[in-house]
């Protein structure tokens, strides 16, 4: 979302590139036969984003790792720190907002949960953009730089973990 | 002198030196994170490696001896991937992630030596061990999941302060940073000097007050002299927006070289008086909220003049406050006492002293960071000017030996040698006796060894606080010297205040006797008065009180003044070594306050009196107790 920080010079960047799939749009994933830029947002939490990164890097040339939850981790990675199953009973039994038979689902269609991880220690990436979130300047050079072919430099006033 | 190359740049430098220095003295920049200039170098965590021409290996420069004909280079890629290699394992190694930590943004070590290395990631994940937190401390919490196990904390405990609290327990990944044998931080032994704090690298050590509160970036800084004590440290005032944020030593300062205790650095902000935003004139009985204007008419026709006035002023206030008092109250209105809350205890027998000899006779405080022996006569330096205590205290594990005598529980004296007895009013005995078994033997076992422990120091110093020179009298005073002369020790007069001594040399040192006044000035400033204070001035039927907040005093008072506290205040200190430095303004006057010169002036206005602005020449004319240094 943080992509939408960028304001109106969105649509600068729709004029430079040929957007093929977003959460948002009815194309959910990358073509099969491949795109040049794929974006990953958010850390690999569970199965299913695990899954994600994969096809992600099957079909993109270059895959980012967009903001601290993709790069490092981010703030979902507190709960490595404690294990999946204490994180589990703190939100969905023992949190205050819970009725009294707060009950932790597990439905088989549900994505099991792992540890959270960094994108690049699921799937190799081949850029990182850091910040939480990164900051708008940043999103819009970056994007600008992948759109016209080259590689944008993450460094000095660019460069922000948080 | 010794000559080096540094990335092909020719240097010369002092022998001795490290390559680090080396290399920070021609301006090449090394990045370190266990390093500090105030610590002795550590080479903990390897991030000053360099390439030394004919070494095998990489090598760390912050304790690499700088040699004749060194060639070092700090930039070949082998340097730039080794440290991206150290930052990597240091944040693979704990809690490292930024977006929750308080320091991030700025005000973390780690954090920038990695952008400077222009890491966007890390390449290895970290291993996710917790480790607990123990806020247990009032000021401080330390978080063991943040710490880079740099020891920065645990040498300027010891290295600096010689408190020695903070140590580590385990080894290698498991290392844990804990108070004495890990009992919790706040049930320590620690003292709240809040050196640790502040020159840990990272997040690890937080401080409490100024959590979150605001980042290097977002705040002003004012950097002055300490107003609590007489030791005269310098210090940086944090503001935003108008407000306190924390208050941190000065790492380039001279005398206190980043040092402050507890009084200094934490316990300002702790101030919760009650403020006066208004003048209070007593009406019918009760005090009640005035103006300035009717508070100047009420002062008019209550304060009187001469013999039946006395005036009382704060050393916590400026010398140019003082100085202003001095002229109003003593030259223009011939008050019949005008003093200071200290009445000279810490001070006037010194001072007769230094006038009688026509010179100085002290040194200054920096004796005492490199003495070999140290006398202490009625003085607790672990309780009050503590950070002239540090210096003492830190060399102890080096040897200085240490004779405490006081007649009353001295927490100095747990480091002692010896202990002697010196009962207050018993000091021309004591000393007499002193004198004795520095020349003969008395048969007092404790005397003969403290005596010959003295005498074969090569720096001993002898220093004393106002317990010591409220009791002696001239004779006690000159077998002070005698026994100095005779040790070929260095004399260290610790005074009370702020502005202890210039109170001194302004001759604003006579002691309190309310006797048949008529009417009182007391210029409290921010200084709490004390009970016997507000118990003499009940006997006085006007009292005017000049005070940033109100206490009894005030509350008793006939007309008080609401003036400035110390951060809302400039002007001149002179410490306990004739050191005089500057306070600076740190905060806006709220609205209706003046400082205590402004409202000196104002007094002076409304009673037609001529006021002299010179202080400098009234605090320079007196013979002083230590040389007088204009910084």
């Amino acid at each position: 979302m943080s992509l939408l920080d960028i304001d109106e010079r969105i649509l600068q960047v729709v004029e430079l590139v040929d957007l093929r799939a977003t959460p948002i749009t009815d194309l959910k994933e990358p073509d099969e036969d491949g795109v040049t830029v794929g974006i990953l947002e958010g850390g690999i939490n569970n199965t299913y984003n695990e899954e994600i990164a994969k096809k992600m890097r099957e079909r993109c040339k270059i895959l980012v790792a967009l903001g601290d939850c993709a790069v490092f981790g981010g703030v979902p990675a507190m709960r490595n720190f404690v294990g999946a199953d204490a994180a589990l009973q703190r939100a969905y039994v023992e949190a205050e907002s819970n009725d009294s038979e707060g009950k932790i689902p597990s439905s088989p269609e549900l994505a099991q949960m792992t540890r959270v991880r960094a994108v690049s220690e699921v799937v190799p990436v081949d850029l990182f953009i850091p910040g939480c979130p990164p900051d708008a300047d940043v999103i819009f050079y970056a994007l600008v730089e992948l759109a016209q072919g080259r590689i944008p430099e993450i460094k000095n006033k660019n460069l922000h973990w948080h | 002198m010794i000559k080096l190359t540094i990335d092909g740049k020719e240097i010369e430098a002092q022998e001795g030196t490290t390559v680090l220095e080396a290399a920070e003295a021609a301006g090449v920049f090394v990045p370190t994170l266990c390093h500090h200039p105030q610590l002795t170098p550590y080479g903990g965590c390897r991030l000053c490696m360099v390439e030394v021409e004919g070494a095998g290996t990489l090598q760390p420069s912050c304790t690499l001896p700088a040699t004749n004909g060194m060639a070092v280079k700090t930039n070949t890629q082998k340097v730039l991937d080794a440290r991206k290699f150290v930052l990597t394992l240091i944040f693979s190694e704990r809690n490292h992630f930024c977006m929750y930590c308080q320091v991030s943004g700025g005000d973390c070590e780690l954090q920038n030596r990695a952008y400077d290395e222009g890491m966007t990631h890390w390449d290895l994940q970290p291993n996710w061990q917790p480790f607990e937190v123990d806020a247990s401390h009032p000021f401080m919490v330390l978080d063991n999941n943040r710490c880079i196990l740099c020891r920065r904390c645990v040498r300027a405990c010891g290295e600096l302060v010689g408190n020695y609290t903070l140590g580590f327990e385990e080894r290698g990944a498991d290392s844990l940073l804990v108070a004495d044998y890990n009992v919790p931080f706040g049930e320590s032994s620690c003292i709240s000097c809040g050196t640790c704090v502040q020159i840990c690298p990272t997040g690890a050590i937080i401080d409490r007050q100024s959590a979150y509160q605001g980042k290097e970036t977002e705040v002003d800084h004012h950097i002055g002299v300490c107003v609590e004590c007489s030791v005269g440290c310098q210090r940086d005032v944090l503001t935003r927006d108008n407000r306190l944020i924390r208050i941190e030593g000065e790492w380039d300062a001279v005398l206190n070289h980043g040092l402050l205790c507890d009084k200094g650095r934490f316990l300002p902000l702790e101030d919760d008086r009650a403020r006066l935003l208004t003048p209070l004139v007593r009406k019918d009985g009760s005090l009640k909220a005035a103006t300035w204007d009717d508070a100047m008419k009420a002062i008019a026709e209550g304060l009187g003049k001469g013999k039946g006035l006395a005036a009382i002023a704060s050393t916590r206030l400026p010398i140019e406050d003082l100085a202003l008092f001095k002229s109003v109250f003593a030259d223009a209105l011939q008050a019949g006492l005008v003093t200071t809350l200290e009445e000279g205890k810490a001070t006037a027998s010194l001072a007769k002293m230094a006038e009688k000899l026509g010179k100085p006779f002290e040194s200054n405080l920096d004796v005492l960071k490199d003495t070999d022996a140290v006398l202490s006569l009625e003085l607790d330096l672990v309780d009050e000017h503590q950070v002239a205590g540090f210096f003492v205290k830190r060399q102890i594990a080096d040897g200085t030996k240490l004779v405490v005598a006081d007649g009353k529980g001295n927490k100095l004296a747990e480091n002692a040698s010896f202990k002697l007895d010196l009962k207050a009013g018993d000091e021309n005995a004591f000393l007499a006796k002193l004198y004795e078994a520095t020349q003969n033997e008395t048969g007092d076992e404790d005397f003969d060894k403290a005596a010959k422990l003295l005498k074969n120091a090569k720096k001993p110093v002898i220093v004393y606080g106002e317990g010591f020179a409220a009791h002696a009298d001239e004779k006690a005073l000159e077998t002070l010297l005698e026994i100095s002369e005779s040790l070929g020790a260095e004399l260290v007069g610790v005074k009370g205040n702020a502005n202890s001594m210039a109170a001194s040399q302004l001759g604003l040192e006579a002691p309190i006797k309310v006797n048949g006044h008529k009417s009182a000035f007391v210029m409290l400033g921010d200084e709490e008065p004390s009970q016997k204070l507000v118990k003499q001035l009940e006997e006085v039927p006007f009292v005017v009180a000049l005070s940033a907040y109100g206490s009894q005093l005030t509350g008793n008072a006939d007309v008080v003044l609401p003036v400035t506290m110390w951060a809302e205040q400039s002007g001149t200190y002179m410490n306990m070594d004739g050191r005089m430095q500057k306070a600076v303004q740190a905060l806006e006057i709220p609205e209706g306050v003046l400082t205590s010169r402004e409202t000196l002036l104002k007094i002076s206005e409304s009673l037609s009196i001529e006021t002299d602005a010179d202080w400098k020449t009234k605090v320079t004319s007196r013979t002083p107790t230590v040389e007088i240094k204009e910084v």
